[in-house]
């Protein structure tokens, strides 16, 4: 059989994902907590879960009209589709240029890739993302305003762009598996590993980088900065872990995405959660995720509080 | 939770395969509906040319070759069928003065003869009744001495009857052309040229003189459809027959067939010796129509009439018995499900990407209603106007749906160019399941242009291959007759493919795309282990 080395290293498929994992362990009507982050937002709040700030909900078309005059205090911000996926849809803005031409107010924005964008073609932006071009499924769609967040200066070293993000995967409230996603040039300063991102694996126990891959490739590089990416140490390792553990008590879905951010001041904040978080994390780790799932499936404690389980997956992962 | 899974899959695999089986054996239903290749509508018109009585040849049926509703129809004439052995010969006696003539008309089904082996033939005794297939006519001084010089230049005089018929066939089919001008056997050998029936004449006394019984046979070759679109007139032809190894094997000098009788080639007398001089324009003369009759390739009707005449509620629950429109929509519709069966095999067990879930089969059926070539010529338009819109409607700054719509609109202004330019009508001839999937096509581009606006053309180009992919294993198994029919003929079958997408939807196994996936893990993994 073609598969017998993916079962023995115990790599999860797409369809055992879903068919044992989220389909099982994941109601379909907490999606929406996850799928808007407009939701998720509210709910971290409540739960007192750090999570970078919403200046602004646009709902309609009507409110484009005025966006010149809501986003004047603002320096930079991202904008961002509420029901998008994979990063689809997001413009990062470092600066706003306000200019004044003949007596009128002209506003230029800077985008993160250091293109310039018009304020119409913001806007432009804006009502596609309204009208579901990257939201999932394609209805219809908020978009939010939110502050940017400042790159932790750890990552200096280790990243080109745009702010890595560390992805834990969650199961039953027990963090899994790990890594984190380092922005190159090739990825255009995005951290997305299908545009050429590095993805780094992080040993849960210790906050090390164990193996990073570029696509399907071992580096042990970052292309860009030429740093060795294993010197990467995490810090706030165990806070960031905690907030993983804590999302499953907030939404309460069994298998799941947490993408969490370090920042300079405030320590890991919670980008954004992911009801089918993808597969490409044991590549990062060069490890499969069936044999870690099936440990914590067989120890799973509902007294224990977050603290208990992210103590359980340090030990064992 | 298992076992009820297992049991109702079970059951629905079952469950029609059950049916099936009582349909067959308790109601002596078939499977499928009979096959009906081209049948022809056959139409002969006999004049005879001041003669009291006359003879002319009719039709016989013999194994491969079916007639049915046959009718003679005249106005003043009395007419007897002579029954031969091999063939018919009516005769008739005019009461008064024939007009229209005599009108014969049948429906003709006509299978090929095909014999492959031909082995070496010695025989020296033949029955008596088949003298008079070996009996060499008069021959003229010139006739006799252009055919022994034949004989001299391709026979060798020692070889098996087999051997000698065959040269003599290959000689005539190749060396003389047909030439409707040249009649006399001799004039033929010299220049060349000849007519079928001369043609036919030399094979017969070659073969003769071998001593092979032979007869010259009286037929006609159904029109080709273009031929029928021309109205083109049809006479007569001729072909031969040599009884070799106690078989009477079809030789075609005109056509080229050796020990074959294409099913275009309907026998009316199988010996021209003893029809010949009714056939001429002397003695009679005639028209001949012939129409191929439209048919499906299996026979609905027959079917229908099984169903209905086994009265059973399964008759009752019958497709058959709904109007022909209804039927046709619903032998394409119940396609679909086995399109899907298709998809989430490609899916969930390979792993091919496509550009939205059902895309594939609606462009499946886009295929299907119109064809595999335009469909896929419109589906490269259809992704030329993505990447085009990309840049020319982007700089518009247009909103979401008024942009879509303008796009969509665009691809009904194409098709109206095509269909107007194409000569023969274009596509749209009465297919309205064809619009439907325009729309889809047309949203699918906005999705295809953003996709290659952040998943880059090599993703993009993997997706739409996917998708084509896809859609083209479906039309394949769409373009099986057998299959359409089948599920239109057993509908239940519909549960066997929940039954089988069941299985499909249980699958939890790794797909064939995460063995190249993970190809590379595997290796580094196994790399490192090696280092410990």
């Amino acid at each position: 059989m073609i598969f017998s080395e993916l079962n023995r290293l115990g790599i999860l498929g797409i369809n055992n994902r879903v068919g044992r994992y989220i389909l099982r362990h994941n109601k379909r009507k907490l999606y929406p907590y996850v799928d808007n982050k407009v939701l998720t937002a509210k709910l971290a709040e409540d739960w007192r879960i750090p999570t970078p700030v919403n200046h602004l909900v646009i709902k309609n078309y009507g409110t484009l009209k005025f966006l010149g005059e809501k986003i004047q205090d603002l320096d930079s911000f991202v904008i961002k589709p509420a029901k998008g996926s994979q990063g689809n849809g997001i413009i990062v803005i470092k600066e706003v240029i306000r200019t004044e031409v003949n007596g009128k107010k002209k506003i230029v924005c800077r985008r993160s890739n250091d293109k310039l964008m018009e304020l119409d073609e913001v806007k432009h932006h804006i009502s596609g993302i309204l009208s579901g071009l990257y939201s999932l499924g394609g209805q219809s769609d908020e978009a939010i305003i939110q502050s940017r967040i400042e790159k932790h200066p750890i990552f200096d070293d280790y990243s080109f762009g745009g702010i890595p993000d560390i992805r834990v995967i969650v199961f039953q409230g027990y963090p899994v598996m790990s890594m984190v996603r380092l922005p190159t040039r090739s990825s255009d300063g995005r951290a997305n590993l299908h545009q050429g991102a590095i993805g780094a694996g992080i040993t849960l126990s210790t906050g090390l980088i164990n193996h990073a891959v570029i696509g399907k490739k071992l580096v042990t590089h970052h292309p860009d900065t030429e740093n060795e990416i294993r010197n990467l140490v995490l810090p706030h390792w165990r806070d960031v872990l905690d907030l993983a553990a804590k999302c499953y008590d907030m939404v309460g879905l069994g298998y799941l995405g947490a993408d969490i951010v370090l920042t300079p001041n405030d320590g890991p904040v919670l980008l954004e959660l992911n009801a089918r978080p993808g597969l490409g994390i044991q590549i990062a780790n060069l490890s499969g995720l069936v044999p870690r799932l099936e440990l914590i499936s067989a120890n799973v404690n509902v007294e224990h509080d977050y603290k208990a389980r992210v103590d359980f997956s340090m030990k064992h992962f | 939770m298992r076992t009820k899974i297992i049991i109702f899959t079970l059951c629905l695999l079952l469950f029609p395969l059950g049916l099936l089986f009582y349909k067959v054996n308790y109601l002596n239903l078939s499977i499928l509906p009979q096959k009906v290749d081209d049948s022809w509508h056959f139409h002969l018109t006999i004049k005879p040319r001041n003669k009291d009585t006359a003879k002319f040849p009719l039709p016989k049926a013999y194994h491969g070759l079916k007639i049915t509703d046959e009718k003679i129809v005249s106005d003043n004439s009395e007419i007897i069928v002579e029954n031969q052995s091999d063939s018919h010969l009516a005769s008739w006696k005019n009461l008064g003065e024939v007009k229209t003539g005599i009108l014969y008309s049948a429906k003709i089904d006509i299978d090929p003869v095909v014999y492959k082996t031909f082995h070496k033939d010695y025989t020296q005794v033949y029955p008596r009744t088949y003298q008079k297939y070996l009996k060499v006519g008069e021959l003229s001084p010139e006739e006799l001495d252009a055919i022994q010089s034949l004989e001299r230049a391709i026979l060798e005089g020692d070889e098996d009857k087999t051997s000698a018929i065959r040269k003599i066939f290959y000689y005539i089919d190749e060396e003389i052309r047909r030439n409707f001008g040249v009649t006399k056997i001799h004039e033929s050998l010299f220049t060349g040229n000849g007519s079928p029936l001369v043609k036919a004449k030399i094979f017969n006394v070659m073969a003769r003189r071998q001593k092979v019984p032979s007869r010259i046979v009286v037929g006609i070759r159904m029109p080709t459809p273009q031929e029928e679109a021309r109205k083109q007139k049809i006479r007569f032809t001729y072909a031969n027959e040599v009884f070799l190894n106690n078989k009477w094997i079809p030789i075609d000098t005109n056509r080229s067939y050796f020990g074959v009788r294409p099913d275009n080639f309907l026998v009316i007398h199988r010996n021209y010796d003893e029809v010949g001089k009714y056939l001429s324009k002397k003695n009679a003369s005639y028209n001949i129509q012939i129409q191929r009759a439209k048919m499906n390739r299996f026979n609905k009707e027959v079917y229908r009439d099984e169903v209905v005449k086994s009265d059973s509620l399964v008759a009752r629950l019958s497709l058959y018995r709904l109007p022909l429109p209804l039927q046709q929509m619903f032998s394409t519709i119940l396609l679909i499900p086995l399109g899907t069966l298709v998809l989430a095999f490609a899916r969930n067990l390979i792993g091919i990407p496509t550009l939205g879930i059902f895309t594939p089969i609606i462009l499946t059926l886009f295929f299907k209603e119109t064809s595999f070539g335009f469909g896929l010529f419109f589906f490269s338009v259809i992704v030329g106007v993505g990447i085009l819109e990309r840049y020319v409607l982007d700089k518009f700054y247009l909103l979401a749906v008024p942009r879509l719509s303008i796009i969509l609109t665009f691809v009904i202004l194409f098709m109206i160019g095509y269909t107007l330019v194409s000569v023969d009508g274009g596509f749209f001839s009465q297919k309205h399941l064809a619009f439907f999937p325009i729309v889809i096509v047309a949203t699918n581009i906005e999705r295809l242009s953003i996709m290659l606006a952040e998943d880059g053309l090599i993703n993009t180009s993997k997706t739409l291959v996917g998708t084509l992919v896809i859609a083209v294993l479906g039309y394949l198994l769409f373009s099986i007759p057998s299959l359409e029919i089948l599920m239109f003929t057993n509908p239940e079958l519909l549960f066997t493919v929940i039954g089988l997408l069941i299985l499909i939807g249980k699958y939890k196994g790794y797909r064939l795309s995460e063995f190249l996936r993970f190809r590379d893990l595997v290796r580094q993994k196994k790399v490192l282990e090696g280092e410990k």
